[in-house]
């Protein structure tokens, strides 16, 4: 049996502890979201070295802030809204370097692609093609899985300015398959 | 609601429905098509997210120094590592749910409520019966999943639409929470196997799970 100095009650061994189990939950919970957070980055930043330092960063702040976490069910979305905040701020920071997306883009060997594949690279690429006030959003919705509300809160937007870019997101893709974009009637977006 | 309100909601939250819209789908045939679309191009819009997009690694920037791991000994790395290897096998069954419900996008549209009959088909085709639950169901399809023909509903809450696998033949430890593509689920252990409930929109996934609970019944057990 291990002897503590008699100077350290028993009681802040056991606080102590119980402190590094929750950080240990913690800690496997945070890296087992990483993939998650790295496709959720990847398709905000379109580049596979900034995402993995949005998230490299992202889980630096969260673990930091883990005090802040009250609730670990919800810490996808806490987790999803640090990356999102973090790839914000590179946009105050600085100004990025811009690269002809149509460079960027790995090209698949077409000739092993079958139609379904080269329809959904297509789609792929369609969507890293929208603007970022439009491509955002479907991102949280899609893969974050965050509501209308939520996403106007985050983005200071209000319901039906998401609601409309949304929509928009959309309808530019909907022509990729052939389909008449529809009219979304307003033209403007509501701020918040 | 008019066409181009119905439209603007369609377009989104494909999946989404509320009373409003489900009366203009009713009589409008050109948005119900729409609807249909937006589903369909929905699926595939998931699909094409599940992976993160294929660009060029056109500039390393220095390493990042690792302090994230610093702040984790390695040991609790190793930990996590066989933590999360530990967990995959229970994320399978979420996963595979989760590719069935975004396989079949057909069933986000339903408006009309399944009639008495096809719902009970489809739950007798599993040897299951369901007591009344303050939803509607909107859809109901007996589905090969795993071995084993299933009911998939998808019932009605009051803001959304719910995805609902009863899976007789899974069983779960303890509830699981899962978010994938964009849905979000769970999946709570009944009496007689498993439930899946999921949403893809801001359903109270646990009163849903727990409501089908209560109200799914072996068809044995049925006096």
């Amino acid at each position: 049996m291990r002897n503590y100095p008699p100077e350290v009650p028993v009681s802040s061994i056991s606080a102590a502890a119980a402190g590094a189990a929750a950080d240990l939950r913690l800690t496997r919970l945070f890296e087992s979201m990483r993939p998650d957070l790295l496709r959720f980055a990847q398709w905000l930043t379109r580049d596979r070295a900034l995402a993995e330092d949005v998230v490299q960063e992202s889980l630096l702040r969260a673990w930091r802030s883990r005090e802040a976490l009250k609730d670990p069910t919800c810490s996808r979305a806490w987790l999803m809204t640090i990356v999102r905040r973090e790839h914000a701020r590179l946009y105050e920071r600085k100004r990025l370097e811009l690269v002809s997306l149509n460079d960027a883009l790995e090209h698949d060997s077409g000739a092993f692609l079958s139609r379904d594949d080269s329809d959904t690279q297509a789609l792929r690429s369609a969507i890293l093609q929208l603007p970022i006030e439009y491509r955002e959003p479907l991102i949280m919705q899609v893969i974050g899985g965050f509501s209308v509300d939520e996403i106007a809160r985050e983005l200071s937007l209000s319901a039906s300015a998401v609601l409309t870019r949304l929509f928009r997101a959309r309808n530019k893709l909907r022509t990729l398959y052939g389909l008449t974009p529809a009219s979304d009637g307003s033209g403007t977006e509501t701020p918040l | 609601m008019n066409c181009q309100d119905a439209r603007l909601l369609i377009g989104a939250e494909p999946w989404a429905t509320s009373r409003e819209l489900a009366v203009h789908l009713q009589d409008c045939h050109a948005c119900a098509e729409f609807q249909l679309e937006m589903v369909a191009l929905e699926a595939n819009i998931r699909r094409a997210l599940e992976e993160p997009p294929s660009v060029v690694r056109r500039r390393r920037r220095p390493a990042v120094q690792p302090r994230w791991a610093l702040a984790a000994s390695l040991v609790l790395a190793v930990m996590a590592t066989l933590a999360i290897w530990a967990l995959r096998s229970e994320n399978t069954l979420a996963h595979e749910v989760v590719a069935h419900v975004v396989a079949e996008p057909q069933s986000w549209v339903g408006i009309d409520a399944v009639s008495d009959a096809a719902l009970s088909d489809v739950l007798h085709n599993s040897g299951v019966v369901l007591d009344a639950t303050p939803y509607s169901v909107v859809y109901a399809r007996s589905c090969w999943f795993r071995g084993h023909y299933v009911p998939h509903l998808v019932v009605r809450t009051a803001h959304s639409l719910a995805t609902v696998l009863i899976l007789r033949n899974e069983t779960v430890d303890k509830p699981q929470s899962f978010h994938e593509d964009g849905l979000s689920g769970v999946i709570v252990p009944s009496a007689h196997g498993s439930i899946a409930v999921l949403a893809a929109g801001s359903v109270q996934l646990d009163d849903v799970a727990q409501q089908m609970r209560l109200a799914v019944r072996p068809l044995a057990a049925v006096k």
